[in-house]
C-alpha cells in the first residue's frame, strides 16, 4: 500500500515537472538559464518511482514473511535474543524511516496539488507591495557577467534603461530618448491618476529572488488602467520627479495592452 | 502486475488533468476568489521547488548508488591512523561519498560501527554535507565562483576538522549509545530483505534497481523538510514587508543570529540551501548568509532527531553548541571586519 502510494507521488511529481516543461509555464518560475535541468529531474523521478514496481515484484518472489526471518536467523546463527531484538529493532527502526506517513507523502505531494489548483500565474502588482522597487539603482545588479555594452535604444528593456540609469546618474540626459518597453502595470499610494509604473520582476535563479523594477511612465489615462494589465508602452523620457527621487520619467505617447510575454521576468 | 493495473488509471488521470489544464477548469472558480497574496506564495513555492527538484534527486540517487553498490570493508582498508590525518581525511570523504545531511548520519553510523575512528567520523558527519561535489555545484550554480563558495567550502572544513579533533580524546564508550558500540553484524539495508542464507547475491541489474528504489525513498524523506522549508520561505515572502526583514538584517549580530536561527528551523537540505539563502541576499549581510550556509548543513531540526539516536545526549549537544559558537563567531567578524 504505501509502496505504491510512495511510486505514485515520486510518478506525480515527475508528472508535475514534464507538464511545467510542455505547457511552457516553467518560465513562470525559474531563470531560463536553468531550465535544462527539469527535465532530468522528470525522468529521473518517473525512472525512480517505477523502480518500485521492480523491487516490489523482486522481493515478494524472493522473501519470506519476517516472522520466519527472525526465527531462522535466531536458530541458525545462535544469536542471542538480545542481539535477535536488536537487529528487529533497527530493520524496524529503518522501516520507520522509509515509510513516510500518508500525511508526509500529501506533503511531498504538494507541489502537484497546488499546481493543479492553482492556474499558473507570474508574480505581479501584489508581489510588489512588500518589495522594494528598483526605481534608479539596481539592487540586482551585483550579477557579475552582466557588463554588457548596452543594446539599442529600440530595444532596450526595463532592466536595460535601469543599467543606463545606473552608469549615467542624471535624469537629464536621458531627455528626448524614445523608448519602446513592456511590462504590468503597477501603481499604489504614490502615483496620481495620471502615472503608473510600468514593471518587471528580474530573476537571477528562481522567483525566490525576484526584484522588482519599472519604469514611471506619465500617462493621463493612467487612472483607468488596471493592476497587473501588460502594456506595451511607447514613449520619450523626461527629467521629473518620484517620491522626492529626481527620476527620467517616460512620458507616453501609446500604451496598448499586450499578452503576457513568453519570458513574463527578465535575467540578468 | 496487480499493483500496476491499480495505479494505471490514476495516473492516467492525472497526466490528463496537468496537461491538458483540465484541473483548472472547475477549481480556477474557486482560487480566483483566493488572494493574490495565496497566488504569489503559491508561485514562489513552487519556483524553490523546481528549483531545487533536481539537486535533490542528484543527492538521493547518489546516496542509493553507495548503499546498494560500495563496500564498506574495502573502503576501511584505507583508514589512517593518525588522529589529524584521520580528521582531515574524514573532512574531505564527502568529495567521494555525497551525501547531503539526511545520509550523513545514517553512513556515519555505519562507518563506526565498521570500527571508524571516532575523530574521523565526527568530521566527515560535519563536513560531508558541504563539502561534496552535488552540494559545491548547487552552490555554484546560485553563487558563482566568488567568497560565498570558497567560504562556505573552507569554513565547513575547518570547523569539522576541529571539531573532529577534539572529540579524538573522547571515548567511544562516552560518546555513541551502547547499542551502537557492539560489532554489528548488520548487513546492508538493502540485503534485508532477503534471507540471510540465500546463497545467490542480487545480480548487478536488480541491485541497480534496488538502489534507485532507496534513492525514491530518500528522496521522499528529504522533500518534506524542503517544501516544508519553502513554504516558510515563499510564506515568510509574501507575508513579511522587505524593510521588516532589512532592520534586522544589517546588524552585525542581529543578522547571523537570525540566520543561524533560521538555518536550524528551516532544516533545509544542504543540495538545495543555497537556492533558498538567494532569497535572503540584499536583506542579510554577505557574512550572516554564508553562516547560514555552513551551518545549516551541520545543525538542524531534523539532523538534532537523527543525533540523538545514535549519539549520547550531552554529545549531541556538543555537536550543536560548537559548530553553533565557531560559525557565530566566524561570522561575527567576518561582519565587522571585512567589507564585501
Amino acid at each position: 500500500m504505501t509502496t505504491n502510494l510512495k511510486a505514485l507521488t515520486l510518478l506525480a511529481l515527475g508528472l508535475f515537472l514534464y507538464s511545467r516543461l510542455s505547457t511552457g509555464t516553467i518560465a513562470l518560475y525559474i531563470n531560463q538559464r536553468f531550465t535544462w535541468l527539469t527535465p532530468l529531474a522528470a525522468l529521473g523521478l518517473i525512472l525512480v518511482g517505477l523502480s518500485y514496481q521492480r523491487s516490489v515484484r523482486f522481493r515478494q518472489s524472493q522473501t519470506p514473511i519476517s516472522d520466519e526471518h527472525t526465527d531462522h536467523e535466531h536458530s541458525v546463527h545462535g544469536e542471542s535474543v538480545a542481539s535477535a531484538h536488536e537487529h528487529e529493532r533497527q530493520h524496524s527502526v529503518h522501516e520507520h524511516e522509509h515509510s513516510p506517513s500518508w500525511v508526509g507523502l500529501l506533503l511531498v505531494a504538494m507541489p502537484v496539488v497546488l499546481g493543479l489548483l492553482v492556474p499558473p500565474k507570474p508574480l505581479g502588482a501584489s508581489a510588489m507591495s512588500n518589495r522594494e522597487i528598483g526605481l534608479s539603482s539596481l539592487s540586482v545588479s551585483a550579477s557579475p557577467n552582466d557588463r554588457v555594452p548596452l543594446v539599442d535604444t529600440g530595444e532596450r528593456t526595463i532592466l536595460d534603461w535601469l543599467q543606463a540609469f545606473q552608469q549615467n546618474p542624471d535624469p537629464a540626459a536621458f531627455t528626448n530618448q524614445k523608448a519602446q518597453v513592456v511590462g504590468f502595470v503597477y501603481q499604489d499610494g504614490r502615483f496620481g491618476a495620471d502615472s503608473f509604473m510600468v514593471s518587471r520582476f528580474v530573476v537571477t535563479h528562481c522567483v525566490a529572488d525576484a526584484a522588482a523594477i519599472g519604469l514611471i511612465v506619465r500617462w493621463p489615462d493612467a487612472a483607468e488602467l488596471s493592476a497587473d494589465q501588460w502594456v506595451e508602452v511607447h514613449g520619450h523620457f523626461e527629467p521629473g520627479e518620484f517620491a522626492r527621487q529626481q527620476v527620467a520619467v517616460l512620458v507616453a505617447e501609446a500604451v496598448t495592452p499586450t499578452a503576457i510575454p513568453e519570458h513574463p521576468y527578465l535575467y540578468p | 502486475m496487480k499493483r500496476t493495473i491499480r495505479l494505471l488509471p490514476i495516473l492516467i488521470l492525472l497526466a490528463l488533468a496537468l496537461f491538458t489544464r483540465l484541473g483548472e477548469l472547475v477549481p480556477a472558480l474557486a482560487v480566483s476568489a483566493l488572494s493574490d497574496g495565496f497566488q504569489t506564495f503559491v508561485t514562489i513555492f513552487l519556483g524553490i521547488f523546481i528549483e531545487a527538484a533536481p539537486f535533490l534527486l542528484a543527492g538521493s540517487l547518489v546516496s542509493g548508488l553507495i548503499e546498494v553498490f560500495v563496500d564498506q570493508q574495502t573502503l576501511l582498508r584505507f583508514v589512517p591512523r593518525q588522529p589529524a590525518v584521520a580528521a582531515l581525511t574524514g573532512a574531505a570523504l564527502g568529495l567521494t561519498f555525497p551525501v547531503c545531511e539526511c545520509g550523513v548520519v545514517l553512513v556515519t553510523r555505519r562507518l563506526h560501527q565498521k570500527g571508524l575512528p571516532l575523530s574521523m567520523g565526527i568530521a566527515f558527519l560535519l563536513a560531508a554535507p558541504v563539502v561534496n561535489p552535488v552540494v559545491i555545484a548547487s552552490t555554484y550554480a546560485v553563487f558563482g565562483m566568488g567568497p560565498m563558495l570558497i567560504g562556505r567550502i573552507v569554513f565547513s572544513f575547518l570547523i569539522a576538522f576541529v571539531i573532529g579533533l577534539i572529540f579524538h580524546l573522547a571515548k567511544p564508550k562516552e560518546v555513541l549509545l551502547p547499542q551502537e558500540l557492539q560489532a554489528s553484524q548488520m548487513q546492508p539495508i538493502y540485503l534485508q530483505a532477503y534471507p540471510l542464507d540465500q546463497p545467490v547475491p542480487p545480480s548487478r541489474g536488480e541491485r541497480a534497481w534496488q538502489a534507485l528504489t532507496t534513492a525514491g525513498d530518500d528522496f521522499l524523506d528529504m522533500a518534506r523538510y524542503l517544501i516544508i522549508g519553502s513554504m516558510i520561505a515563499a510564506g515568510m515572502q509574501t507575508l513579511v514587508p522587505q524593510s521588516t526583514l532589512l532592520a534586522i538584517g544589517q546588524g552585525p549580530l542581529a543578522s547571523v543570529l537570525a540566520l543561524l536561527g533560521l538555518a536550524f528551523v528551516l532544516s533545509i537540505c544542504s543540495t538545495t540551501d543555497a537556492f533558498v539563502a538567494l532569497a535572503f541576499v540584499n536583506i542579510f549581510t554577505p557574512a550572516s548568509i554564508l553562516g547560514f550556509l555552513v551551518f545549516g548543513p551541520m545543525v538542524d531540526i531534523k539532523s538534532l532527531t537523527m543525533f540523538l539516536g545514535i549519539f549520547q545526549r550531552r554529545t549531541v549537544l556538543y555537536l550543536i553548541l560548537l559548530p553553533l559558537l565557531m560559525t557565530m563567531l566566524l561570522a561575527l567578524y567576518l561582519n565587522l571586519n571585512v567589507r564585501w
